[in-house]
């Protein structure tokens, strides 16, 4: 638990001396999140040894107290979210094209890990509502980084934010009214499928899918992560909208009643197929090459929000793995998508997707990264992608009942494959390439491969990993 | 399934599929002009490969297991694996790879882009390998998918309109295959796990409720791999992706993709399902129908085309399907018939690439009435062209005559006997499309000067009549065609070995 409580604050307190100090040191911000690695390395460790822990903030029982709860999947979040998060520092500090080197970037992305860290260790609702307001803050922030262009999207990204926060509050508030209690687990043991619950779980959920953009509450997006700082939109779509879908799983898997899940598991799942088929579709058709990846990450949060409905609705904890193999499969994924799709287009000078015509041959590595990624979010064998596709696959062909979802399953493959090779295939074109305006970057290249590289190496511990996320004992 | 001990044997697998993918991902990196290096790469990683392919051969002749696992999925391993099935694709594109590389070097001379062409040229065979070896269902589908990745940009390499349009529908029909391959592959994992193929079969018998399930996952497997396999109406990308280079073509068409398509057939219908299981579900029938179907339909298309690799095309639609044809008249004799033909055609379909790319690069033929007259000019090259074209027709003792005569007799042997007016019907119009080529290359008056005589090699008819590198592979092959076909009698022939294989697996 130590461990875990260091990653926390690690970066809480790197952004405020960063502020005190009037510093915009990137380096500071890289030791920082490689410490952060480390001590959330040593609390995975410590909890697959040790087992589930919590940590009583004042020593309060746990009705009145505040409490920190370090799960396994917890851990791995931790880790997770710090890996991500050191890369796109090690990105912003090192790349020729990053826009944000001597920004308030440092301080904003720094604060955004810690309370991203905090809200995976909660275990409460009005916790995870601060957490999510100092997120979602953060994030707004870091969007309007880009400039004058970029205050329309992060202005509309506030408001959103802020009116699913109030949404959010509102079924907490409902929520405690009835029960008088906020800790999820306490929460779990007590609630009945009565009206009042109802509404205070489908507005929590309400808030909480506008928030991690969730179709159909997903128009935000796409805006706001095109027009960020590269670095900015690969920690906001790989880590931060997978925030409130952690806060979605719990209060579902842990705290609503069994009734009720399996009431609201069909109408998930539904919108996570329609996520992806209608995401997808709009990754097909965009011009622009980052909203291409930003309606990408609407599709794939399909993905998962599909999983978490399943498993709602045919309280089957199995899926526990498949969802959150989808989450790190899709972070990092993204991660290298949306570096690679940030180098192409600064290197280009243009933001079309039709700018991208011989790209293979002028930048082939951020290509590759690119195509490498993509092959994950389509879910070809052996990346992480596929895993996660196969564990939600399963279940689905176990009953005869179930075979209808597939169908969810294939379309969103194959609309995948059409928006990854939409972009691939026109790398090939030589016929009339467009030359790079601004001298290509490889060590960007190279670390925007990086993730793309650990996704579909994840095929070499697949067997341990499938094991442990389901619990079963190595 | 814990190894009891690891000898040499179990990374024999492992070490053919790296030996081309290990100077494959090296060659990535060379630079353009590094030439002497790139060919030493290949030509070592091709010829290393063929070493340790003759060695497992060796081997399992012997009664040794090759077994190379890991841990993978749960209740699915990956697994590598020589058995008599899968040696007799490894070689076939063991040999054949050794060939096309040299036919791409010289191919590909002074062009641009050759690190990455060769560098995903390796992947490729790579990947055909791992195929080839894949020991159970989830192992295959992976490859399978890899080899779509990995042939993608040789499809497109020249980077034109029409490669690129080509590269698309490849993507599209191959890509959709492969995801209706691996949802019944994760049908028939729901059912017990991945375990590995057995001759005869590992599924157990049909009950009342399994019969849909296992009629769904045959019906998805059949329609993932017969995308590659060319099967009508899923051929549709192969006419198309013959804007590729000749020597892709060859891989294509011969070793590599529509091999795969075709083994992944071969091995669902034996080494997943069974003869026993598919007798009693009948599932064999519908098969059987589609295979005659696409025979016919594939040589019928390829009487209309006028262009020289389009013809071929449609006739490599027309001659995988023997295969599948073999494999579905479930007998012991027409599985013999479909199972040597998997080596014969690409044998008879890399020569006759060859020559395509021969004609072309020489002479810049591409339409069939440009070939008026080119045995004068290049006999050698028209002579194995010859080969290639009396073999698919089913001239004795050209291979091709061997495999139609076992797959007759084994339309005999269970009782189909209309297959035979099919497998006649088919013969003749293949005479009928490819007798006016070899008549027009032989007889008909050369023109009077070859307009776009790019003077390869020497210029003068006969061993310098074409770069030494595009015409001794050609050569080889249509050697190699006849040998097998001559020779298949022999303890050392593919006949044998289809023989061998089909004795396991109707346990005779």
């Amino acid at each position: 638990m130590t461990a875990a409580l260091i990653a926390l604050l690690l970066p809480l307190f790197t952004a405020l001396c960063l502020l005190l100090l009037r510093s915009r040191s990137g380096v500071l911000v890289i030791v920082t999140s490689l410490l952060t690695l480390l001590a959330a390395a040593w609390s995975l460790y410590d909890v697959t040894v040790n087992g589930p822990q919590w940590l009583e903030l004042g020593d309060w029982p746990p009705p009145l107290a505040i409490r920190f709860q370090l799960q396994p999947i917890t851990a791995l979040l931790l880790v997770f979210s710090a890996m991500i998060h050191l890369l796109v520092a090690v990105y912003a500090a090192g790349s020729q094209h990053s826009k944000t080197r001597y920004t308030d970037f440092w301080p904003l992305s720094c604060l955004l890990q810690g309370s991203l860290n905090a809200l995976w260790l909660s275990g409460d609702l009005f916790n995870w509502y601060v957490t999510l307001e100092l997120l979602g803050l953060a994030a707004v922030a870091l969007v309007a980084l880009s400039g004058r262009k970029a205050y329309g999207p992060a202005l509309n990204y506030l408001l959103l934010s802020l009116g699913a926060s109030l949404v959010y509050l509102l079924g907490v508030a409902l929520a405690y009214g009835r029960y008088g209690v906020l800790d999820i687990s306490l929460l779990g043991a007590m609630t009945e499928a009565d009206t009042t619950t109802r509404i205070a779980w489908w507005l929590m959920t309400l808030g909480l899918m506008l928030k991690a953009a969730l179709w159909p509450f997903h128009l935000w997006l796409p805006r706001a992560h095109a027009s960020a700082p590269t670095a900015v939109s690969a920690l906001l779509s790989a880590l931060v909208v997978k925030g409130p879908l952690f806060i979605l799983w719990r209060l579902w898997s842990e705290g609503a009643p069994t009734e009720l899940a399996v009431e609201a598991g069909p109408v998930l799942a539904v919108a996570g197929i329609a996520a992806l088929i209608l995401g997808g579709w709009s990754a097909l058709r965009t011009p622009w090459l980052k909203s291409l990846v930003a309606y990408s990450t609407v599709a794939q949060l399909g993905y998962a929000l599909m999983a978490l409905g399943l498993l709602m609705y045919w309280q089957l904890p199995a899926l526990d793995a498949a969802l959150w193999l989808f989450v790190l499969a899709h972070g990092l994924a993204k991660a290298s998508m949306f570096l690679a799709a940030g180098e192409l287009q600064a290197s280009l000078g243009s933001k079309r997707v039709s700018a991208l015509r011989g790209t293979t041959e002028t930048m082939p590595v951020a290509m590759f990264a690119f195509a490498v990624a993509g092959g994950s979010l389509i879910g070809l064998p052996p990346s992480g992608g596929f895993l996660a596709k196969w564990l939600l696959l399963e279940p689905m062909f176990e009953t005869v009942n179930h075979w209808p979802w597939v169908v969810g399953i294939l379309l969103g493959t194959l609309i995948s494959a059409g928006y990854v090779f939409r972009v691939v295939a026109l790398a090939f074109d030589r016929a009339d390439p467009v030359p790079p305006d601004f001298s290509p970057d490889r060590f960007a290249h190279w670390l925007a491969l990086l993730p793309a590289l650990v996704v579909w190496g994840l095929a070499l511990i697949s067997e341990p990993l499938i094991h442990w996320l389901t619990g079963v004992p190595l | 399934m814990i190894e009891t001990a690891t000898t040499w044997t179990n990374w024999v697998p492992l070490a053919i599929v790296l030996s081309s993918l290990l100077p494959g991902l090296f060659i990535f990196t060379l630079r353009e002009d590094q030439v002497a290096l790139r060919t030493t790469l290949n030509l070592i990683g091709a010829v290393l490969k063929l070493v340790l392919v003759g060695v497992m051969l060796w081997g399992v002749a012997r009664g040794m297991e090759f077994r190379f696992a890991l841990p993978f999925l749960p209740n699915g391993l990956l697994i590598l694996k020589g058995d008599a099935l899968s040696l007799q694709f490894v070689t076939l594109s063991a040999v054949l790879w050794l060939t096309t590389t040299l036919y791409a070097i010289g191919y590909l001379e002074g062009a641009p882009l050759r690190s990455r062409f060769f560098g995903y040229f390796s992947l490729c065979v790579s990947a055909t390998a791992g195929l080839a070896l894949a020991g159970n269902l989830v192992t295959f589908v992976l490859f399978y998918e890899l080899l779509t990745l990995a042939t993608f940009p040789l499809v497109v390499h020249r980077g034109t309109v029409e490669a690129l349009r080509a590269g698309r529908i490849y993507l599209a029909y191959t890509l959709g295959g492969g995801t209706l391959a691996l949802l019944g592959a994760v049908l028939l994992h729901t059912q017990g796990g991945s375990p590995a193929f057995v001759p005869g079969g590992y599924l157990p018998a049909a009950g009342e409720d399994s019969q849909l399930i296992l009629t769904l996952a045959f019906g998805l497997l059949i329609a993932g791999f017969g995308v590659k396999a060319a099967l009508f109406p899923l051929h549709g990308w192969l006419p198309t992706a013959m804007v590729a280079p000749a020597p892709v073509s060859a891989l294509l068409h011969a070793v590599a993709v529509v091999k795969a398509g075709a083994f992944g057939i071969v091995r669902v219908v034996y080494d997943v399902y069974g003869v026993e299981l598919m007798t009693a579900m009948d599932l064999a029938q519908p098969l059987l129908w589609l295979a005659c179907f696409t025979i016919l339909y594939g040589s019928v298309r390829a009487l209309f085309q006028t262009d020289l690799k389009k013809r071929l095309a449609f006739s490599t639609v027309s001659q995988v399907s023997y295969v599948t044809l073999g494999v579905a008249l479930l007998g012991p004799i027409g599985a013999v018939g479909g199972l040597v033909h998997l080596v014969h055609q690409g044998l008879m379909k890399v020569t006759l690439f060859y020559c395509a790319g021969n004609f072309a690069e020489t002479l810049h033929i591409h339409k069939i009435r440009e070939m008026d007259g080119v045995g004068k000019r290049m006999p050698l090259t028209m002579a194995a062209f010859t080969v290639g074209a009396l073999g698919m027709i089913g001239v004795p003792p050209v291979a091709g005559f061997i495999s139609k005569w076992y797959l007759g007799l084994g339309a005999l042997e269970v009782g189909a006997d209309w297959v035979l007016l099919v497998l006649v019907g088919s013969g003749l119009l293949n005479a009928l499309y490819f007798l006016p080529i070899l008549y027009r290359g032989w007889f008909a008056p050369p023109p009077a000067r070859w307009a776009h005589d790019e003077k390869l090699g020497t210029g003068q008819p006969g061993l310098g009549e074409t770069h030494w590198m595009l015409l001794w592979p050609a050569l080889i092959t249509a050697s190699l065609a006849l040998l097998v076909g001559i020779l298949a009698g022999t303890d050392l022939s593919p006949l044998n070995w289809a023989q061998l294989t089909v004795n396991l697996e109707f346990d005779l």
